[in-house]
C-alpha cells in the first residue's frame, strides 16, 4: 500500500483520540512559550537591573540571529520526551486493544503497520520543525537589534538536525513500545535509558572509550553542542555535527529494521 | 467444487505445548462450516495461523488455491475471539478503517451498519456498546468488504438468548447470500443449527469431519420397553441389534443395517413381544461431540 493510503488510515485512528491532541497542542505551546518566556525573563532582569547597572540583559544575544538557531533547537531537544509520549500511547493502545491483531487480519501486512506508524511519526516530526523554524524566524526578526538579510538563514541547518532529532528520539520509542507493550513501562524505560546510556558511556574502559559517542542517543544529541558556554567566551562547536548526522541516520535505519524483525516474527 | 480453504498437516508448538496437532480440513466453497470443540482446543489457535496473526510451526494451508497473501486476508472477513475496535472511535470510523485496509468502498459502511441493526447507533463511540452491539458490529466489520468468506468466532458468546438468536438468523441469512463461513464455536447446538459441515478439534487434534446431516444417519437407537421378562433375551438375538444397553428400566437397542424402530417391532411381535414403549433416539450432535470426546479420552 503507498504511504499516503498508510498515512491516510493512521490519521483515522488518531483524529477522535483527545489525549494525541491534547498533548501536541501542550508540545506545541511549549515550542513557542519558551522563547516567549526566555524574552520576559530577560526583560525582567532589566526592569530590576536598571537601577544599579549599566548592563542590558536585552543586549544578550541568545535570542538573535545567528545564534538563536541553535540555542533554541539545542533547548527543544530536550522536550523529545513529550511527544515520545504520545507516540508511546497511540502505539501501545494498538497492542492493548488488540487492534493491530484485526488490522492485519483484516489485510495489512505487518510492514504496513510500521510504515503507517513510521508515517505519522515523520508527519509529528515535520511539523513540529516547522513551527520551530517558524517560531525561532519569528523571534529572531523581532528581537534581533540590527542584522543583514543573510543573517537571517545563518544556522538554519540547526532545524533539520533538530529533525533527526526528533524523529529519531521517536522511532527509538516505537522500537521501545514494540519491545514492552505496556504504555507505562515504556515511559518508565525511555525516561531511564538516557541517563543509564550516560552512565554506561562514562564508565567504558579507556581503550572502548572513543565508543561512547556512537551510541544512539548520544550520537542524537552530538548533532547539536551545548551552545551557551558561548556566552562565557569559550570555544563551541557553532555547526551541526555531519559525521554524528550519518551515525544517527544510521541508528534510525537500525531502530526501523528492529522494529520490523519484531514485529515479523512474533504473534500478535 | 472450489476449494476456499485447504489445510495441510497444519502444527502449533508453543514451546512444549502443542496447540495445533497436524490438522488439515478442507472448506469447499458455500460450507458452513463449523470448528466444534471445548474452549482450549485449538480453534482460535487455528484461525489465527490462517489469518498470519500467529506463526504456524509446520504445516501449510492455501486460501482459494493459493498460497496464503495479504491480498487475500482482503476478500476475507474475520473476528477473532472478542469484538476488537478502537473504543474511543465511533462504529462508522472504526469501519472506514477497516474499509479503507481492505480497499473496500467506504459507500459499504452504512448498508451494513443497516444490516446489523446498528444504524442508528452509527456516531456512537464502540466503548459505549453493549455486548450485543460490539458482536453485530464485528459481523457488520467482516460484512463490509463484501466479503467471500467469512470466519466467525464464538459469535454469540456472552449474549443474552434473544442476542444468541439475533445472530444466528444474521449467519444463517448471510450463509443463504452463499457466501462461505467458518464458525468456530464450543456450542454443539449452535453448530448443528447453524452449519453444514464441522470438524471436531481436541487439545489440537482432528477427531472428526463430515456432514452436520449425516449425524441423524448411521446408527440408530431405539428405547423399547414392555411387560415380558423375555425382553433382554430377544433383544440380544436380534441379528441386526448391535447392543444392547439398560437405562431407567428401558432397553436401548442400536440397530444396524438402516433398520428402524418398525422393523424391531415387528421382530419383537413375531417373538410373541407387546412393547409398551418404542421411541427412536434422536442422536444430537451434543451426545455425537460428547461421545467423540469420550473415545478419544480412552485411546
Amino acid at each position: 500500500m503507498n504511504l499516503i493510503k498508510l498515512l491516510k488510515i493512521d490519521l483515522i485512528k488518531l483524529s477522535n483520540y483527545r489525549a494525541f491532541w491534547v498533548l501536541n497542542i501542550l508540545y506545541g505551546l511549549l515550542i513557542v512559550g519558551i522563547p516567549a518566556g526566555v524574552i520576559e525573563f530577560l526583560k525582567w532582569l532589566d526592569r530590576i537591573g536598571e537601577d544599579f547597572s549599566e548592563f542590558n540583559p536585552m543586549k544578550i544575544p541568545v535570542l538573535h540571529f545567528p545564534d538563536i538557531w541553535q540555542n533554541t533547537t539545542y533547548v527543544y531537544t530536550w522536550l523529545k520526551i513529550f511527544m515520545a509520549i504520545i507516540i508511546v500511547i497511540s502505539i501501545s493502545n494498538e497492542f492493548s486493544y488488540k487492534t493491530v491483531r484485526q488490522n492485519i487480519i483484516d489485510g495489512f501486512s505487518r510492514l504496513d503497520f510500521l510504515m503507517s506508524k513510521l508515517a505519522t511519526i515523520f508527519v509529528m516530526s515535520f511539523a513540529s520543525s516547522l513551527l520551530v523554524l517558524i517560531t525561532c524566524l519569528l523571534t529572531g526578526l523581532i528581537y534581533t537589534p540590527e542584522f543583514e538579510f543573510g543573517d537571517v538563514f545563518n544556522g538554519v541547518e540547526f532545524v533539520g538536525a533538530y529533525f533527526i532529532d526528533l524523529f529519531g528520539f521517536l522511532v527509538f520509542a516505537f522500537f521501545m513500545t514494540v519491545l514492552m507493550k505496556r504504555s507505562a513501562l515504556t515511559v518508565f524505560m525511555l525516561l531511564i535509558y538516557r541517563p543509564v546510556e550516560l552512565i554506561f558511556i562514562s564508565n567504558l574502559p579507556r581503550q572502548l572509550e572513543f565508543l561512547g559517542d556512537y551510541f544512539p542517543l548520544q550520537a542524537m544529541s552530538n548533532m547539536i553542542e551545548v551552545p551557551f558556554p558561548r556566552y562565557a567566551f569559550q570555544e563551541i562547536q557553532d555547526y551541526v555535527v555531519m559525521p554524528f548526522v550519518g551515525v544517527s541516520l544510521l541508528w534510525i535505519g537500525i531502530l526501523i529494521y528492529g522494529i520490523y524483525s519484531k514485529l515479523k516474527s512474533s504473534d500478535l | 467444487m472450489e476449494s476456499v480453504l485447504t489445510i495441510n498437516n497444519l502444527t502449533k508448538k508453543y514451546g512444549r505445548l502443542t496447540a495445533v496437532n497436524n490438522l488439515s480440513l478442507d472448506v469447499k466453497r458455500g460450507d458452513v462450516f463449523g470448528i466444534l470443540g471445548p474452549n482450549g482446543s485449538g480453534k482460535t489457535t487455528t484461525l489465527g495461523i490462517l489469518l498470519d496473526v500467529i506463526k504456524r510451526t509446520s504445516g501449510d494451508f492455501q486460501w482459494f488455491d493459493k498460497p496464503p497473501t495479504k491480498e487475500m486476508r482482503k476478500r476475507i472477513g474475520a473476528i477473532l475471539e472478542t469484538p476488537i475496535f478502537y473504543p474511543y472511535l465511533s462504529a462508522t470510523k472504526n469501519l472506514e478503517i477497516v474499509a479503507k485496509i481492505k480497499g473496500a468502498p467506504l459507500s459499504n459502511i452504512d448498508p451494513v451498519l443497516k444490516k446489523v441493526e446498528l444504524y442508528e447507533r452509527k456516531d456512537d463511540k464502540f466503548r459505549t456498546f453493549s455486548l450485543g452491539m460490539k458482536q453485530r458490529l464485528s459481523i457488520a466489520s467482516a460484512l463490509v468488504c463484501d466479503p467471500e468468506v467469512m470466519i466467525l468466532d464464538e459469535p454469540t458468546n456472552g449474549l443474552d438468548p434473544q442476542g444468541i438468536a439475533e445472530i444466528r438468523e444474521l449467519i444463517k441469512g448471510i450463509a443463504a447470500d452463499g457466501k462461505t463461513i467458518i464458525l468456530a464455536s464450543h456450542l454443539l447446538d449452535e453448530v448443528q443449527k447453524v452449519c453444514t459441515h464441522f470438524a471436531v478439534l481436541k487439545k489440537g487434534n482432528l477427531l472428526y469431519t463430515g456432514l452436520v446431516d449425516d449425524i441423524d444417519k448411521g446408527i440408530v437407537n431405539v428405547e423399547v420397553a414392555s411387560e415380558e421378562t423375555t425382553l433382554k433375551e430377544v433383544l440380544e438375538s436380534c441379528p441386526f441389534v448391535e447392543k444392547v444397553k439398560e437405562e431407567d428400566g428401558k432397553y436401548v437397542a442400536q440397530l444396524s443395517d438402516d433398520k428402524q424402530a418398525m422393523d424391531i417391532n415387528k421382530y419383537l411381535f413375531e417373538h410373541g413381544i407387546g412393547v409398551s414403549h418404542l421411541l427412536t433416539q434422536k442422536k444430537s450432535l451434543e451426545k455425537q461431540f460428547l461421545e467423540l470426546l469420550a473415545e478419544s479420552e480412552t485411546v
